[in-house]
């Protein structure tokens, strides 16, 4: 494919939305879109690259795609809890605390997909400044039923590949967000870009980057760098009022215009049963959509959002019989059961909010630290046990210090009901040198993903993912010090005891006539 | 027989003469160019190393320090990709930190340290010993991502900053591991071996940060610590609102000393460690020198925490004469600088330089052409020799 046919093109839109507990979401896309490209055939991995020149196209990361043939890759760095029950569904669905990295791969090129998988996270670790070079075999699965392609894979003779790994406890801050602002045709000078301050990002409520990685039929590669955001303006203003506006929320406004954006704008929800004004007047209104179009004009661009007729913004306290309206068909909950460092339960608990049956599948990936025993599934619908709700179990045991366990089943929810799922698990007793510097916190487990699908007659939707919120579970940790204290005190020991008994029996005493040395040594 | 014996040994001492004459004015020449400070340290590119060597809120003080130091270097002219820095924990984004995105380092909170524009290589759990020795190294595995690297030369000034909690001989890796000076000492020995630096300068704030210098015996390393055996290093002043101590006191003091440092400052490493004061510091620092070779009041400090270069330019016909350039024209404006500017300056004009090395190659061309024609009669005598004598 000649590189002097394709075009690019960038587009960045922000859409900001009121969530109902006073909170803003907002997402920033920049997506730049590398017409009637096609991403590197695995097969001509073994032969050196045609040269790519790009304009728009960040050449950091598309590099890293030629260099292992990458067709699909999301990358998610993210921070914080996502509050399905108060936010609903993020626009972007990888919302899993810590960094998350999935990369479709086609099989048969001169290097294995694990090479590939191992250069990749380590290229992305260097490049975005985040240790996803820990992401190996031990917390690499393929959970390919779940995490579907989101694009189209190019070659159908080819089979394709999924890897995906999780690291909840990675940190997200101002060194992820450079490299990311440095992908970006205008870089954090310029358009919507110019938003992103890390001050007040990273004081957000919660807050996720992600990089996607899509091959469309028909369009061309198509890079979307997002960056999502939960910021509470309640918390920062003195009177208690939701009312937000760039400059509270992210300390800064857009001054100019990103000259190589195609499309660049900002769409608001519009809360739909409240008071409420909008500054300045968008360029378009439709369908409660607020837009603003920001090749439009040319003063630096501040929308603010205020609610005159409230005095504090009022917490919605719900009593129980009359609970909110459930903005996702699914509330989940997971917790670990059990106080002893030995052993314990796992327990997930699935509410289905709508008044239709649903059914959702369901991944575990447990590390090999925590070992989860299949044997000793239980699930109660409402209190009664109906262990028929599960269905299409596809399980991988986890092997110790190699491969974490993956489970992937299908869960029939009934209409208004909650489920309860439980197992048992033991957690291990780790070698000495296989605790991290901080041992007393404990380990991260990696969040469960369901997926809901909602059938109505013959059509059936696929909701996006739900991920639950990562666990924390507290092996067992030996006493740091021990091992120097038991060398010596055993060293010393041994060697009283080896020292006696060698002695004991080896030593003569002898007496030596010292008159007969004295008369030889005279003559 | 004795004629040609004689010829030929006549034209070998001749051809030994002019060899030996044209390797001296070349070797002149260059030691004459280069060699016009003395006590320039000879490098080309600079690298800095910082680590924060501990984990944990309460050690901010730490962050703290490397990040002060970071930005020291950036500010004087050290690219990031020249910078590793090694963190071992995230104090900006800790749930912990009243001030979300930003690491100060007094208590009046002037200055961010963190920024907007900030690189770690090492974060978490990657700050260990041996990614630590292996950075010194460069024994990596090839997957290492290039930022992660310290790709330097022979022609290198690397600065080494360690920050953390220390005692005698030995530093402490996040409360877990712990390395010592002689490993510290062997690393620099590697590096040495494989020609990975032209200068180290090695500097500690730790307690009993001296010991951690006293076991090196590479050459050209130069060294400072923060305070002696059996001595304490302690914190400048803690910030109520962020709740903890935020800078070390030696580190401070240098941090002060370079904020009236720039990338033209002829300042010397002499004066940094003149600026000492132990009363203030509350130790007393050390400095190590016997391994380095030049003295301290020539070394200046933009040779090891800054990427300056020293730039000459000098025109072609007054360092050459009677040799004329063929790509000199009339018209071109020359810059007479007899006098060397060290003062930093780029070189204004890229032609000029490759004028000069053009007057290099035509100026030694005669005694290279005598040479050959004179090697070349040799062979072809004693060739007639042997076969006459056969």
């Amino acid at each position: 494919m000649a590189s002097s046919r394709e075009r690019e093109r960038f587009d960045e839109d922000l859409h900001i939305r009121p969530l109902r507990d006073g909170k803003v979401a907002s997402t920033f896309s920049f997506t730049t879109l590398l017409q009637d490209a096609s991403p590197r055939d695995p097969l001509s991995l073994a032969y050196d690259d045609e040269s790519q020149h790009y304009t728009l196209f960040p050449l950091a990361l598309g590099q890293i795609l030629r260099t292992y043939a990458i067709t699909e890759l999301h990358l998610a760095l993210n921070a914080g809890k996502w509050r399905y029950e108060s936010w609903g569904f993020p626009e972007e669905p990888g919302v899993g605390t810590g960094a998350e990295l999935w990369a479709w791969m086609g099989d048969g090129a001169s290097t294995t997909i694990d090479e590939r998988w191992q250069g990749l996270r380590n290229a992305l670790a260097g490049l975005f400044c985040a240790s996803l070079g820990s992401m190996d075999d031990q917390r690499t699965t393929s959970p390919f039923l779940t995490f579907t392609p989101e694009g189209s894979l190019p070659n159908a003779t080819l089979p394709y590949r999924l890897r995906h790994a999780t690291l909840p406890s990675e940190h997200v801050c101002t060194e992820n967000l450079t490299p990311f602002l440095k992908l970006l045709p205008c870089k954090s000078l310029s358009g919507l870009a110019r938003l992103l301050n890390p001050h007040r990002l990273f004081d957000a409520d919660w807050h996720g980057m992600s990089v996607h990685v899509t091959w469309r039929e028909g369009q061309g590669v198509e890079v979307r760098l997002i960056f999502q955001t939960v910021i509470d303006p309640i918390r920062n203003s003195g009177g208690k009022r939701r009312d937000w506006s760039f400059e509270s929320l992210f300390g800064r406004v857009v001054e100019n215009r990103c000259p190589v954006a195609t499309t660049s704008r900002v769409r608001i929800q519009l809360p739909s049963e409240e008071t409420y004004a909008i500054l300045p007047d968008p360029t378009s209104n439709a369908d409660n959509i607020a837009t603003y179009d920001t090749s439009v004009g040319q003063d630096p661009l501040d929308v603010s959002m205020r609610w005159p007729e409230e005095y504090a913004f009022q917490y919605q306290i719900t009593a129980l019989d009359l609970p909110e309206i459930p903005l996702t068909p699914l509330t989940l909950q997971r917790t670990l059961i059990g106080s002893s460092q030995a052993q314990g339960q796992l327990s997930i608990v699935i509410q289905n909010t709508l008044s239709s049956q649903i059914q959702t599948i369901y991944l575990e990936t447990m590390p090999w630290l925590v070992q989860l025993y299949i044997h000793t599934l239980q699930i109660h619908c409402n209190g009664v046990q109906r262990n028929d709700l599960i269905s299409n179990l596809s399980y991988t045991p986890s092997v110790p210090h190699a491969r974490p366990a993956i489970l992937q089943s299908v869960l029939t929810l009934p209409p208004k009901s909650t489920l309860r799922l439980t197992f048992d698990i033991t957690k291990s007793f780790l070698r000495y040198t296989e605790h991290p510097p901080d041992a007393q916190r404990g380990w991260d487990l990696p969040p469960a993903v369901f997926v809901p699908i909602i059938s109505v007659g013959n059509r059936s939707d696929v909701l996006p993912r739900l991920y639950t919120p990562t666990l924390l579970v507290d092996l067992a940790t030996p006493d740091f010090s021990m091992p120097y204290n038991v060398i010596i005190l055993s060293c010393t020991l041994m060697t009283l005891i080896f020292g006696s008994i060698f002695n004991l029996l080896t030593r003569k005493f002898v007496i030596v006539d010292l008159k007969q040395g004295k008369e030889q040594k005279g003559s | 027989m004795l004629f040609p014996t004689y010829l030929s040994f006549l034209c070998l001492t001749s051809w030994i003469l002019t060899t030996v004459a044209t390797n001296a004015s070349q070797d002149g020449k260059v030691r004459e160019f280069f060699g016009r400070h003395d006590g320039t340290s000879g490098h080309t590119n600079n690298w800095a190393v910082l680590v924060c060597a501990s984990r944990y809120w309460f050690n901010y003080r730490h962050m703290a320090n490397a990040l002060g130091m970071y930005r020291t270097v950036k500010r004087l002219g050290i690219p990031d990709s020249n910078i590793i820095l090694m963190l071992a924990d995230d104090v900006a984004c800790n749930t912990r930190n009243k001030f979300p995105g930003s690491v100060y380092a007094n208590s009046g909170r002037n200055l961010d340290l963190y920024g907007d524009n900030i690189e770690v290589d090492y974060r978490g759990y990657e700050v260990t010993v041996e990614n630590f020795i292996r950075v010194l190294t460069g024994r990596m595995d090839a997957s290492v991502p290039r930022s992660k690297r310290l790709l330097t030369d022979d022609r290198s000034n690397i600065f080494v900053y360690m920050t953390g909690h220390g005692g005698n001989e030995f530093l402490k890796f996040q409360d877990n591991e712990e390395i010592s000076a002689f490993d510290i000492a062997d690393a620099f020995e590697q590096m040495w071996q494989k020609k990975r630096y032209n200068e180290i300068f090695f500097m500690i704030d730790t307690c009993q940060a001296n010991t951690m210098y006293s076991q090196f015996y590479s050459p050209n390393i130069l060294a400072t610590g923060s305070s002696e055996i059996g001595e304490n290093s302690y914190s400048y002043e803690n910030d109520n609102d962020i709740g903890v101590a935020v800078i070390d006191s030696y580190t401070h003091y240098i941090l002060q000393f370079m904020e009236g440092i720039n990338k033209t400052s002829q300042t010397t490493m002499h004066d940094l460690f003149a600026s000492y004061d132990p009363s203030k510091i509350h130790s007393h620092p050390g400095v190590r020198a016997d391994l380095f070779h030049r003295t301290l009041d020539k070394a200046l400090i933009t040779d090891f925490f800054g990427g300056v270069s020293q730039a000459e330019i000098f025109p072609p016909e007054d360092a050459y004469p009677g040799m004329q350039s063929p790509s000199v024209k009339p018209g071109d404006t020359m810059i007479d600088s007899r006098i060397p500017s060290t003062n930093g300056s780029q070189l204004s004009s890229p032609t000029t330089q490759g004028r000069m090395f053009t007057t290099l190659e035509m100026d030694s061309s005669w005694p290279i052409s005598l040479r050959k024609w004179g090697s070349m009669t040799l062979v072809g005598m004693l060739v007639a020799w042997v076969s006459l004598k056969s």
